[in-house]
């Protein structure tokens, strides 16, 4: 058993470590100035991090990713929750939802900037709007799908409709609401690179995008490194969270969904 | 279909060229371990043996945990035993077969197929011809009672109705045994004692032989021509009854048989042993 | 459900999105946006209708179209067999589960610059990107939907006759048809989020690249003409894909 929980553990950074192979080999066969190898792009890494102004950028962007993804998962856990038991509530955001669904959120940086300009306030209501659909959806699954015989005892043992909400609908949707969180940390890091490159004014996405104006192959690839492990990091402490969290639950799904 | 007509329990004539009643299933020395999580393994059967002759009825009783619908997976050739074998016909099983018919207590119809779809399933497989197959199928929905619902989903069915298309989807590739795992446990009393009448009406007159598997004692005796009464942890059988009441048999008839009574309460003391044994060793 | 109860709910679901227009339109009468910043709703529907007849913005919408087609396309066809592959084989599981597992994760967006680099700026690295971001789900749920299938419905199938070859396409294939499409339907959403941010990124056609061109040159009107029509193709082909799965799944139970 040992052995293979050690399997489990080792094997994404095994799988890491093969894909970096796959990388070093294409590069190597394929010769071009514009696709360097994995270790050269590994080796730009210290140069980008120990550049002062660059590693405060990233640490812009993420602290902008954090504000909009907390204040977006404070917003949609009341309203999703209260869409799953309420059908009023349901149909009165439903169709809203469907038609600002497929809308890139990011792409309303353009219009958004016109009106706020550059900013943070412009760049973390993008991600706001970006990672709100999947929490809200996800949070109207869980508390649809509470029993209402709970409900009925809760009720019965003198809970009012607000402690309810709070001391049954809250837990019992817990697990549901934190996959639609894991899905919304990562949709935070996809648009907060892409409002990033859109609007091109600083953050990580406008680094790379800078990087590849500038034809600097290797920062762009050694970019495209700390975003992805940025993303494979920040979902994999989230995921030990969530764990601990709903260790009651059903074993969830370990792997993520990445952007629904 | 060879059918031979069995008396039940004690075989004495020979019939059909038939010197010695016909052993359809025969059981050796089966055991079987489950690795649990906990690292830790469960012997759910301990060295079972038992020989199930052609056309017999027989069902399988014990509390639950017993492993008897293990057993009747064995059989069926969906889980290989640890130790020890099965055979069919005097053939080692070695995986599933249309020889083989299963009936499962969860129904297990295809939802994307219509009752008739369903029920042709197994035809379309032997390769029998469409219309050959919808034309054997219709006529099997009619015998199980749901003419008229042949192009209905299985959604759109009761349970009983379900459990009605699942045997006639079994019966359609003509098992000679029929593989029975509590197939009316999940249905209302009622339903359950309609089902039981017409699984005997139609029994009664091909005869194949059945592996039923049940915890009701009552179902057992009334059905079976034999009853394997198991224990639990490790499974073992701990006695095989010998239901000798006449067929055909009226529900109305038997509940006022002194016979089936005695039947009756002799098996739930024998359970009610195997219970007080566990907690008493 | 009765009919009254249906039209209580689409009069109840009309409403906040005619609150809304309504608000952008009371913003603009009372002057609280100037008009160069937030133009009135009524020029922007009418320049909507003006635009999806002109032969121009045809082309554009064509050609996101066929992006997103291409790319949802790929992904599906990678994503249903990759996962059924994996459910079905415990040899190619113990290599797909841990890759996906750190390549699931990865925003793909940021591979864009790679895919640019090594596959032009032309269609094909755009459609690389559509297809990137709509295969996890999609992969994700057919290998859930693929392990999760009963086991009973194989052995009943097994037992009737199917040989072990044929049970992945006859059995295993039909049952996962509910989380299969499930995940193609929240691929094709990505699908239209991808395709119009990679022309946002780089393009010279596609409605992405509409809106870039319309902000750089402050046409305000005609940078919510491009959103409005994604969002109304989105839900066109959401309809359509719902149709499609109401079809193929009328014997199931609903979900």
């Amino acid at each position: 058993m040992s052995a293979s929980l050690i399997g489990r553990r080792l094997s994404p950074l095994l799988a890491c470590i093969g894909l970096l192979c796959i990388w070093q080999a294409a590069a190597l066969v394929l010769k071009t100035d514009s696709f360097p190898t994995a270790l050269e792009a590994i080796r730009a890494i210290p140069s980008i991090l120990g550049d002062h102004e660059a590693l405060l950028n990233i640490l812009d962007s993420l602290r902008r990713m954090v504000i909009g993804l907390v204040l977006a998962a404070l917003v949609s856990i009341p309203l999703g929750l209260m869409m799953g038991r309420s059908r009023a509530i349901a149909s009165f955001f439903n169709p809203l939802l469907m038609v600002v669904y497929p809308v890139p959120k990011a792409a309303l940086m353009p219009v958004i900037m016109l009106w706020l300009g550059v900013g943070d306030v412009s760049k973390t209501l993008v991600i706001f709007l970006g990672v709100s659909i999947p929490i809200i959806y996800h949070s109207f699954q869980g508390a649809k799908a509470v029993e209402e015989k709970m409900l009925w005892s809760g009720a019965a043992m003198g809970l009012s409709a607000p402690q309810r909400m709070f001391r049954i609908v809250l837990p019992a949707a817990l697990p549901e609401i934190l996959t639609g969180c894991r899905t919304g940390l990562v949709l935070a890091l996809i648009t907060m690179v892409t409002s990033e490159m859109i609007a091109r004014q600083n953050g990580a996405g406008n680094i790379l995008f800078n990087a590849l104006d500038m034809a600097q192959y290797e920062t762009v690839f050694a970019m495209i490194i700390i975003i992805g492990a940025m993303g494979i990091v920040l979902d994999a402490a989230f995921e030990k969270l969530r764990a601990r969290l709903v260790r009651w639950s059903e074993p969830d799904v370990d792997i993520p969904v990445s952007f629904s | 279909m060879s059918v031979v007509p069995l008396r039940p329990g004690v075989q004495t004539e020979p019939s059909s060229g038939h010197a010695q009643p016909v052993a359809m299933i025969e059981i050796d020395h089966v055991s079987q371990m489950f690795e649990t999580s906990g690292r830790r393994s469960h012997l759910a059967l301990s060295d079972i043996s038992l020989t199930i002759e052609d056309g017999a009825f027989v069902s399988i009783l014990g509390p639950s945990g017993c492993g008897k619908s293990t057993l009747l997976y064995i059989v069926g050739g969906f889980v290989t035993p640890t130790a020890g074998r099965a055979k069919v016909k005097g053939r080692a099983i070695t995986g599933p077969g249309p020889d083989r018919g299963p009936v499962f207590q969860e129904f297990a119809l295809f939802p994307w197929k219509n009752v008739l779809g369903n029920v042709m399933y197994g035809l379309r497989q032997q390769g029998v011809k469409r219309g050959e197959a919808e034309a054997q199928s219709r006529r099997l929905i009619e015998m199980v009672g749901l003419k008229g619902y042949e192009s209905f989903y299985p959604k759109e069915l009761s349970g009983g109705m379900k459990q009605r298309v699942a045997i006639a989807r079994t019966l359609a590739y003509h098992p000679e045994v029929l593989l029975m795992d509590e197939p009316f446990g999940a249905l209302d009393a009622h339903t359950r004692t309609r089902l039981q009448n017409d699984l005997l009406n139609i029994w009664e007159r091909d005869r194949k032989t059945v592996l039923f598997v049940t915890h009701s004692v009552d179902e057992a005796v009334f059905l079976s021509d034999k009853v394997v009464v198991m224990t639990r942890s490790p499974g073992r059988i701990k006695q095989i009854v010998d239901i000798d009441l006449p067929r055909p048999r009226r529900r109305a008839d038997l509940l006022l048989d002194p016979h089936y009574q005695k039947y009756v309460v002799d098996i739930e003391k024998l359970i009610d042993d195997v219970l007080e044994d566990e907690l008493h060793p | 459900m009765n009919a009254r109860v249906v039209s209580t709910d689409i009069v109840l679901g009309i409403l906040p999105i005619a609150l809304l227009v309504a608000l952008w339109q009371a913003l603009v009468t009372f002057g609280y946006a100037p008009v160069s910043l937030l133009p009135p709703p009524g020029l922007v529907f009418a320049r909507l209708a003006q635009q999806l007849v002109s032969s121009g913005y045809l082309h554009d919408i064509a050609a996101t179209l066929f992006r997103l087609f291409a790319g949802f396309g790929i992904a599906v066809i990678l994503g249903v067999t990759i996962g059924l592959a994996a459910a079905v084989s415990p040899g190619i599981n113990a290599v797909v589960r841990p890759v996906v597992r750190v390549l699931a994760p990865l925003p793909k967006v940021a591979l864009y610059p790679a895919m640019l680099l090594l596959l032009g700026f032309d269609h094909a690295s755009k459609i690389t990107l559509v297809a990137a971001d709509a295969l996890f789900p999609i992969l994700l749920s057919t290998y859930y939907g693929a392990s999760m299938v009963e086991q009973k419905l194989i052995w009943s199938a097994m037992a009737a006759g199917t040989p072990r070859s044929q049970v992945l396409f006859k059995v295993v294939l039909p049952a996962a048809l509910p989380s299969i499409l499930t995940g193609c339907r929240i691929g094709l959403v990505i699908s239209c989020i991808v395709v119009f941010l990679a022309e946002m990124i780089t393009s010279s056609d596609g409605l992405g690249h509409v809106l870039v061109a319309a902000a750089r040159t402050f046409q305000t009107v005609d940078m919510f003409v491009p959103l409005i029509t994604i969002s109304l193709l989105g839900l066109i082909l959401n309809g359509l894909l719902h149709g499609l799965r109401t079809y193929l799944l009328r014997g199931f139970p609903e979900v």
